[in-house]
């Protein structure tokens, strides 16, 4: 929940020698009360790293789908959405698009996030988009599997826009 | 009644539904993703859950109601629900949904079938909570005033 991470290293005898608890926290701006204002809120992000951003969106629930859309979009990013792998697929291997970024739902039927991920790293040698995983799974092994297959960063559901900020500057 | 009493009313509104755990924060991330070009944004989003929840709630009901009920189909109904209520932000639906698929795991039909009652009743109220919020905007914007956003701390 605080996606942090405990660990334990034992002697070779097996005895707890020292524990280790990573947290993970967020700052967030503090206001005293309610505060108004009018219109749109001023994106606590600029835009400018990610504008004309193109990323490649993979979700097969429409509404987290929709709602992520949204998001990428408010921080400038061109956004493709699609519902399964083999659309994501389709649109990858069509010569005349050059996305940058992938984000792939890990959890979809038919094609997993992972056997998506694993072919289009077999599409092309040239161009190859960043890849970065959605999952609302906080396992190690997800995390692992991940790097192995070629999976540049892990975003957890639901997302939030600092989340999905951070994690695209980090791949970038 | 006029447009700052009514403003007021609603930043009221709002926050009991927060207090009351009713909704999280990821409510509040809906409307930071509204603007002038998607000024419904979140009703469009609420309006996809409801319809999304509804159906899942009736596919949940029926699965549970067979002579042999089919706990994989059941967990994967209910694991998609409490997707799509953590991204609108209905808390105690996610969290009723969390504790069923624990019954599900263990192929408990009595715990999951109160379990169902308890996550109806929750997705019941937050969606006549949030109707009420809408209703509440939409008599602000008719009044000519503008829809105030919120920042909470916590």
């Amino acid at each position: 929940m605080m996606q942090g991470n405990i660990w334990i290293s034992t002697n070779l005898l097996g005895f707890a020698q020292s524990m280790t608890l990573v947290l993970r926290f967020q700052t967030r701006p503090s206001f005293g009360r309610a505060i108004f204002a009018h219109g749109s809120s001023s994106e606590p992000n600029s835009n400018s790293q990610f504008k004309g951003l193109k990323v490649i969106l993979a979700d097969d629930d429409d509404l987290n789908r929709t709602v992520t859309k949204k998001l990428l979009e408010k921080l400038g990013c061109h956004v493709t959405a699609v519902s399964s792998g083999f659309e994501c697929l389709s649109a990858l291997s069509a010569a005349e698009n050059s996305f940058q970024i992938v984000l792939l739902d890990l959890h979809m039927p038919e094609m997993d996030g992972f056997e998506v991920a694993l072919r289009i790293r077999k599409l092309r040698s040239q161009n190859w988009p960043l890849i970065i995983a959605l999952t609302a799974s906080a396992e190690e092994h997800v995390l692992e599997r991940c790097l192995q297959i070629g999976i540049s960063g892990v975003i957890r559901k639901p997302v939030l826009l600092q989340g999905m900020a951070d994690e695209l500057r980090r791949v970038l | 009644m006029e447009v700052g009493q009514m403003q007021r009313r609603l930043i009221e509104y709002t926050k009991s539904l927060f207090m009351e755990g009713i909704l999280d924060d990821q409510f509040l991330q809906l409307q930071q993703l509204q603007d002038e070009s998607n000024p419904d944004f979140v009703v469009e989003v609420v309006s996809l859950f409801f319809q999304d929840a509804e159906k899942l709630l009736n596919d949940i009901t029926r699965a549970l109601d067979q002579q042999s009920v089919d706990f994989p189909k059941v967990d994967a109904h209910v694991h998609q629900l409490k997707g799509s209520s953590a991204s609108v932000g209905a808390q105690r639906v996610k969290n009723g949904c969390i504790a069923f698929r624990n019954f599900c795991e263990e192929q408990n039909v009595d715990g999951s079938l109160r379990c169902l009652q308890q996550i109806k009743q929750e997705y019941y109220h937050v969606k006549n909570k949030l109707e009420a919020l809408f209703r509440l905007e939409q008599q602000i914007v008719a009044a000519g005033g503008s829809v105030p956003m919120m920042e909470l701390s916590f």
